[in-house]
């Protein structure tokens, strides 16, 4: 029922190497989202409960809770 | 049902049967069918239309009547912006081209937060609106299903992923393969084209090298039988998502790629000449006073700020790619909004194409300049393309009803060089033969020397035809 709407033609090569590809690549995927949030849970803590001042867990700037 | 006046429909919006974009009194609006109902109530309260428009991602708008629908059969009938000038991806940059691909995968993410996906990708749904890229097709979201691969993959890598790799890794003038491709590059000519170092990027031999051998290879599926249904997870769609940001994303233009636009930079003439260049410039576009400017082989546009200062809407062109691209960057520093860079020659305007050569406009229809500014540009056309300046007086005529034109005289040191390598056939390239040129399609209005320089400025309105 979702393909009513699907106007234009995604290709039968382009459907095959897409999944291959997201296959392979949903690995590195899932690594670095699991180091990220890993690294956002312990950047977050030394800022202790001042919780407006949380970081974001992409912030690798100057951040007043970066070890130098 | 229909109201009067009549409903005239975008001969470029027929691809897509959920609806389409027709004017009415000269108002846009875009009707959406029957049959896509159930999508477009699902866009509504998923919240994704609010969300976008709240990020600037698509064009805003409004509701209209039911009753202003163009057909029967019509569900809705919205009142979107309308965009001042419709720019084509084969007259963006790289770094605009670049943008329109990014903004269509943030699209997609924000889509994607919100239960809902792209149903396609293509460049023509990404328009310039206040110098910033915004998606125009209202209609290009649908429920997304839970195991589904990505639909629009292909059409994205062939609309983005292709031009931008094939500018990035061969030659920034190839982003013109657009301009004969209307449906986007075809892979396997990008990956015949692309250099085979770029088989060992990831991301280029996955979307443009791999992608090309696979669909060679399923050219013929379903054909004998029916295609096999793929399916994917959500969280692999992402991933793949993901892929393609970090792809465009990675891509980049070699640096001497944009050094040889260094010409408005090597003046060949004085500080004094420039000032008042720039003072004569100002002065006649607020005598002007009007609304959208069109600043002809603007170069990196330094006369384009001026008129931005004076209150003009700016398309800036220019024929040469490095100096768009340049312009552009430019702009983006200085967080200007008012200026539109575009890759266009006036001597080879882009044509219109598609069906019926009437679904992308050419340059010369969509020219909608109150005023014309065209410094240091007829000697150009005049000399370094041919053109006999009665000729060049009649293309200005049609971009827009006022002309700031810039005459260099033979002795100029630009003038010179053009004729350094050639024979002077012009004996009619001279102060009087422009004035007697230009005054069959012109009056002239003011006329004013350059200080310190041979040049001279004039301010022309069109004569009533």
């Amino acid at each position: 029922m979702h393909l009513v709407f699907g106007y234009i033609d995604p290709g039968a090569g382009s459907l095959v190497i897409q999944a291959i590809i997201a296959g392979i690549v949903s690995i590195p995927f899932f690594f670095r989202n699991a180091i990220r949030s890993t690294v956002g849970r312990f950047r977050r803590k030394p800022s202790g409960g001042a919780a407006s001042q949380s970081v974001s867990s992409e912030d690798t700037g100057a951040s007043p809770t970066k070890p130098e | 049902m229909t109201a009067s006046p009549a409903a005239e429909r975008e001969p470029g919006s027929y691809r897509d049967p959920s609806g389409f974009i027709f004017r009415r009194d000269g108002v846009l609006y875009r009707q959406v069918s029957q049959s896509f109902a159930d999508e477009w109530a699902a866009f509504e309260s998923s919240g994704l239309h609010a969300a976008l428009q709240a990020k600037d991602l698509l064009i805003p708008d409004q509701p209209a009547e039911l009753d202003l629908a163009a057909e029967a059969g019509a569900v809705a009938v919205i009142r979107p912006e309308p965009i001042s000038f419709i720019s084509y991806p084969f007259e963006w940059s790289f770094s605009q081209l670049k943008e329109a691909a990014l903004l269509t995968l943030a699209a997609q993410a924000l889509a994607a937060e919100h239960g809902m996906t792209l149903r396609d990708a293509s460049a023509y749904n990404v328009q310039f609106l206040r110098g910033r890229p915004i998606m125009i097709d209202t209609l290009s979201f649908e429920r997304a299903a839970p195991d589904k691969p990505w639909k629009p993959y292909r059409q994205f890598c062939e609309h983005f992923v292709a031009p931008l790799a094939l500018m990035a890794h061969r030659d920034g003038r190839l982003g013109l393969l657009l301009r004969t491709y209307v449906d986007g590059v075809p892979l396997d000519l990008a990956s015949e084209l692309l250099p085979r170092g770029t088989r060992w990027s990831p991301g280029l031999a996955a979307h443009v090298h791999l992608h090309a051998r696979a669909q060679r290879q399923h050219a013929d599926e379903g054909r004998d039988a029916a295609p096999r249904a793929v399916t994917m997870s959500a969280t692999r769609r992402l991933a793949l998502l993901d892929h393609l940001r970090r792809t465009i994303e990675g891509l980049r233009l070699p640096a001497r790629g944009t050094e040889w636009a260094d010409y408005a930079d090597q003046t060949s003439y004085s500080n004094v000449a420039t000032a008042s260049k720039d003072a004569i410039v100002r002065e006649m576009l607020v005598a002007v006073s009007a609304k959208r400017a069109w600043d002809v082989g603007a170069n990196t546009g330094r006369y384009s700020v001026i008129a931005a200062d004076a209150g003009y809407e700016v398309v800036a062109l220019d024929s040469d790619w490095a100096a768009v691209e340049r312009h552009h960057l430019a702009l983006r520093k200085a967080g200007e909004q008012r200026i539109m860079p575009l890759l266009a020659d006036l001597a080879d305007p882009s044509p219109a194409i598609g069906w019926e050569n009437r679904e992308r406009r050419s340059l010369l229809e969509r020219a909608n300049a109150d005023v014309v500014i065209a410094l240091a540009l007829v000697h150009h056309l005049a000399i370094g393309r041919n053109v006999p300046l009665g000729m060049v007086a009649e293309l200005m005529g049609r971009l827009g009803p006022n002309l700031i034109v810039e005459f260099v005289p033979k002795g100029d040191p630009m003038v010179r060089r053009l004729l350094a390598t050639r024979e002077d056939i012009f004996p009619g390239y001279s102060l009087e033969g422009f004035r007697t040129a230009f005054s069959t399609r012109f009056t002239i209005v003011d006329e004013r020397p350059v200080e310190d320089s041979t040049r001279v400025i004039f301010r022309m309105a069109r004569r009533a035809p």
